[in-house]
């Protein structure tokens, strides 16, 4: 009854498990355009919402006259603040600990806030229906500038949280500061200053920006006022969150509430929190007893739904005149927009910033970050990283360049010099976190041969020396460490939910498999990655295996995907998950060789009775007989579910390098070279991994070179188009090399790290490191992002370059 | 966002005559493009309109103009304008405008005007490129449009000086300046103007 063996070379090929380049699954109905999106979605009867927003940053509501509005044939409803009031939805708690207006409550915090929503036929009567909404505002002195806003005289932006003196991360020292988070010691790194031969500083500014991924946000919700039961398709990174939030905000059971992520197109963080018109398309269907959607267009987009970083930075390194770096401290003004609506694990304010230590060995370091209120939108999202990783990793890569060029070092010599050595893993950093494993040493010598470092500096060199070179030529230099996968729920938990996550696979009679998680993908390619897990740990080809996610009533709980915390966490739940299955399969193996356990080895998708080849059950034989014959006493069935709590973070990280030529008369900025080297431990689809680095880098290009949300003084947002804000396509991107190295994780059930994020990360600062350095022989220690022609050609012309 | 504005028109117009005009601010809403004072509030405040047609989009402001400061010795009036359009747009306006009689010229004058505009809303968001030159070219036809109206005031009018400080708006209400400009500001007009202005700076730039 068994098959003729093959070789077990050719058996692991078929199945196409962890190591291959498995053709992306999910991209056969995305090419063809049979994706299903929540625009995509059309229920019997639905209605369609649209906002009213406000077109000032700071007001207070003298009046909402609807009478117009609701005159217009096939409006349905309009509802403010006053509607929700009784309902208690008009403000809704934050992932930070806060609260947020669903609709503006007598007061405007920035501009487009949601004000009213309509609710008609179709989507053209309820924009038509928006216009016809007359609000009355009293305008308001508007507070942009975050330092400004903690001047003593500056106007109070939160009135409702007037007396407050303590918030969700400890006391408040004014009306407009939210939080004060340290991290370190700052005594230790006092002491390292005040006995350091070298110390610099460096002011920085991460701009605010968006992750702007090509679905905008939207929902649609449907309530069956017959069965009590409420079905939201959203577009979520976090369904199994909303549906907590969402049945802790209406008192529907969590039985009853049901949200499905259909395909999502681009999260990047833009769709972790709950939005104010997400929860009034909910209201607006248990209202009207009607399905309603919900779909924001781009400049409602870029302009509310969560942005990112917004840091500015002061950083100081502290050192020995050879290049030893012996202290850290960086402190943070954030720019938190009017609610605090950062999405973080609850206990960590500023995220996980305090990895701001990097690669290096560094015995003394404090950080401090403030949260502050300004007329803006809320966010503070992590855009395409984990948690205020990008951040942290441009403030040090900047400072160990400002410390180099202060020593007139070379930015590959400080670093080495300065790396935590391979021995030294586990390595606890001075903030206390334990980085798993790394090999820095290795990956930076690999990079600088492959691009020949010293001949590029012998060129850089021979630039400077020319006065008629018509270009400047810059190499940026970047060794990061991140850390992703939050994470260990002794740390780490959203609404006191812990950060685990989830799955379930079940193998079915004739062999073949389905998985559902407890995340999401939005572009990821879990449904190819995950069954490739699957497919190595139990020898079912990955062909066969169906991955479902996103709807939680079929789906085990889990956290989402963001923060790379797909591979790290979720990917350990499936291997041990499918680590339970090869278990029962080895005892049902036994039972039908009629051997003990201990007699058999396991080979690529088959147990053999150890010494004799010809005797052995397929993965297919087990899974029929688990069906149709399991052993006395055992249970029916071949399935299991694993809820992984990581006993860790992981921490990848990467080596790049990047050339830069900038035209001395124009300040345009060519990328005539990137070179990135990953580390994210084990790989699982190598060309998958390539397409997120790929990603990644054009992302981090975007927003080192390009992407600002700049604010005039009233608050008016004069970026929030795409006519403005930088998407780059092919024509822009440039051309990247990737490399890698393989330095597994040695918590992690198969090593992975997680990658997705790392180009992002590691290549902003990369850029920035570039650009500066080809200012570097002019004395210029930094520039602030977007490297933009305009701005690089203004930086020109400050340090008389350009005429 | 703010937009500054600080210039000097010349006029075809003696001084005293400018003055008269310029102190009659409903005469002086009727040379602005799209602009009219609809009621008078106080001896020195009024409630207005203005109108400005873009393609398919017009917004109209309604707002408040408030004469700050009439100054006869120095022929300067300071003015305050605001207001706000339904469709969630608004505007401030201080405008510092003086008339100087130009040297040996004394059927000349100069204006000159500083002005700070303030916008806020969907003109900022979505205007935020044109805004400067639209104003520019707003100006220049609300010059235009004043010379003229300057020109038909009476030339004798010197017992305008004495009249006392704020109380304008009825004296010269006899004169009828021809109203050129139209009641709504022209949108594909402004538009041609613009872009005309931008070929002739481009082509009038010496070649380097």
């Amino acid at each position: 009854m068994n098959a003729p063996a093959d070789t077990a070379e050719a058996r692991e090929l078929a199945l196409a498990g962890m190591g291959a380049s498995r053709l992306r699954k999910e991209d056969a109905r995305f090419i063809q355009g049979k994706g299903n999106y929540v625009d995509d979605i059309k229920l019997p009867a639905m209605l369609h919402m649209d906002i009213v927003r406000s077109p000032l940053a700071h007001a207070r509501i003298r009046k909402i006259n609807k009478e117009a509005a609701l005159a217009i044939p096939g409006v349905h409803a309009v509802l403010t603040a006053d509607d929700l009031k009784p309902l208690k939805l008009h403000w809704m708690p934050t992932l930070a600990g806060d609260v947020a207006a669903v609709l503006a409550d007598e007061k405007v915090h920035f501009q487009m806030q949601e004000v009213a929503i309509v609710v008609a036929d179709d989507r053209y009567i309820a924009a038509d229906a928006v216009e016809a909404v007359e609000v009355e505002y009293d305008e308001l002195p508007p507070v942009i500038d975050p330092y400004a806003a903690l001047a003593a005289d500056a106007p109070v932006l939160r009135e409702d949280l007037a007396g407050k003196t303590s918030g969700a991360h400890g006391a408040r020292e004014h009306p407009n500061h939210i939080f004060t988070w340290q991290a370190g010691d700052k005594e230790a790194a006092d002491a390292a200053f005040a006995r350091a031969e070298v110390t610099v500083s460096q002011h920085m500014y991460y701009p605010r920006v968006h992750p702007c991924p090509l679905e905008t946000c939207g929902c649609v919700a449907s309530f069956d006022p017959v069965r009590g039961e409420l079905t939201t398709w959203m577009t979520s990174q976090a369904p199994h969150v909303v549906r907590t939030v969402v049945s802790m905000l209406s008192g529907i059971p969590e039985s009853k509430v049901r949200i499905i992520s259909p395909d999502i197109g681009g999260g990047f963080g833009n769709k972790v929190g709950v939005y104010p018109g997400y929860v009034c398309a909910i209201v607006a269907s248990i209202v009207l007893g009607r399905p309603v959607k919900w779909v924001e267009d781009r400049i409602e987009n870029i302009s509310t739904t969560a942005f990112a970083r917004d840091y500015h930075m002061d950083g100081e390194l502290a050192a020995s005149a050879d290049g030893r770096i012996l202290g850290l401290r960086v402190k943070v003004v954030a720019d938190h927009g009017a609610f605090d609506a950062c999405a973080d694990p609850s206990k960590f304010p500023a995220g996980l910033f305090h990895i701001c230590s990097g690669s290096y060995d560094i015995a003394a370091a404090h950080a401090e970050v403030k949260g502050v209120y300004t007329n803006k939108a809320p966010g503070g999202v992590a855009y395409r990283c984990s948690f205020r990783v990008t951040e942290a990793v441009y403030l040090i890569e900047r400072m160990v360049d400002v410390l180099a060029q202060k020593l007139g070092m070379d930015k590959a010599e400080i670093r080495a010099r300065n790396f935590i050595r391979k021995e030294q893993f586990p390595y606890r950093s001075p903030f206390g976190f334990d980085y798993d494993s790394g090999d820095y040493h290795t990956a930076l010598n690999k990079v600088l041969d492959a691009v020949d470092y010293k001949a590029l500096r012998a060129e850089q060199a021979a630039k400077r020396a020319d006065p008629d070179s018509p270009t400047l030529m810059g190499i940026g230099l970047v060794t990061f460490t991140e850390v992703v996968g939050a994470g260990p729920s002794k740390m780490c938990d959203i609404l006191g939910v812990g950060m685990f996550d989830s799955c379930e696979i079940r193998v079915h009679p004739t062999g073949s498999a389905i998985a559902r998680m407890g995340t999401i993908s939005q572009g990821q390619g879990h449904q190819t990655t995950y069954a490739q897990i699957i497919a190595t740990e139990l020898g079912i080809p990955s062909e066969v295996i169906q991955v479902e996610e996103g709807d939680t009533s079929t789906a085990p709980y889990g956290l989402g995907t963001y923060g790379s915390r797909s591979t790290p966490v979720a990917g350990a739940a499936i291997a041990l998950a499918a680590r339970k299955i090869h278990a029962k399969a080895r005892r049902i193996a036994a039972h039908l060789l009629e051997v003990s356990e201990q007699d058999l080895d396991w080979e690529v998708d088959r147990f053999k009775v150890k010494g004799d080849d010809a005797r052995y059950k397929t993965m297919n034989d087990i899974a029929w007989a688990a069906y149709h014959q399991p052993p006395d006493g055992m249970e029916p069935g071949l399935e299991a579910v694993h809820y992984y709590d990581p006993p860790n973070f992981t921490y990848p990280f990467g080596i790049y390098l990047c050339v830069v030529d900038i035209d001395r008369a124009t300040g345009e900025t060519k990328v005539r070279r990137f070179y990135a080297l990953d580390d994210c431990g084990t790989r699982i689809n190598p060309m998958i991994i390539e397409g997120q680095i790929h990603g990644g880098l054009t992302e981090g290009f975007a927003v080192a070179m390009g992407q600002q949300m700049p604010f005039d003084a009233q608050g008016n947002l004069l970026g929030n188009t795409l006519m403005d804000y930088f998407l780059p396509t092919a024509v822009e991107a440039p051309k990247w090399e990737t490399d890698y190295t393989v330095t597994p994780s040695p918590h992690h059930p198969i090593g992975a790290k997680g990658v997705a994020e790392s180009p992002h990360v590691g290549s902003i600062p990369t850029f920035t490191s570039a650009v500066v350095d080809a200012f570097a022989h002019l004395g210029v220690t930094h520039l602030d992002m977007p490297h933009n022609s305009f701005r690089v050609w203004k930086a020109l012309r400050e340090h008389g370059v350009a005429a | 966002m703010e937009v500054k504005i600080d210039k000097t028109y010349p006029l075809e117009v003696d001084p005293q005559r400018a003055w008269t005009l310029l102190q009659d601010l409903r005469q002086l809403a009727g040379c602005m493009p799209g602009a009219e004072i609809t009621e008078q509030l106080s001896a020195n405040s009024y409630k207005g309109a203005v109108k400005l047609k873009v393609g398919p989009a017009l917004a109209q402001f309604g707002g408040s103009v408030e004469v700050v400061e009439c100054d006869h010795q120095a022929r300067r009036v300071v003015l305050r304008a605001k207001g706000a359009d339904k469709g969630g747009s608004s505007a401030a306006m201080d405008l510092n405008a003086v008339i100087e009689p130009v040297a040996d010229a004394p059927a000349k004058a100069s204006l000159l005007g500083q002005a700070s505009v303030v916008v806020n809303g969907k003109f900022a968001q979505f205007g935020g490129r044109m805004m400067v030159q639209v104003s520019e070219m707003m100006l220049g036809q609300f010059v235009q449009n004043f010379q003229a109206a300057a020109q038909q005031l009476p030339q004798a009018a010197q017992a305008q000086d004495v009249s006392p400080a704020v109380d304008v708006p009825q004296a010269p209400a006899a004169a009828a300046p021809a109203r050129q400009a139209a009641r709504e500001i022209n949108g594909l007009a402004l538009l041609w103007a613009l872009i005309r202005g931008w070929f002739a700076s481009r082509f009038a730039r010496p070649a380097r």
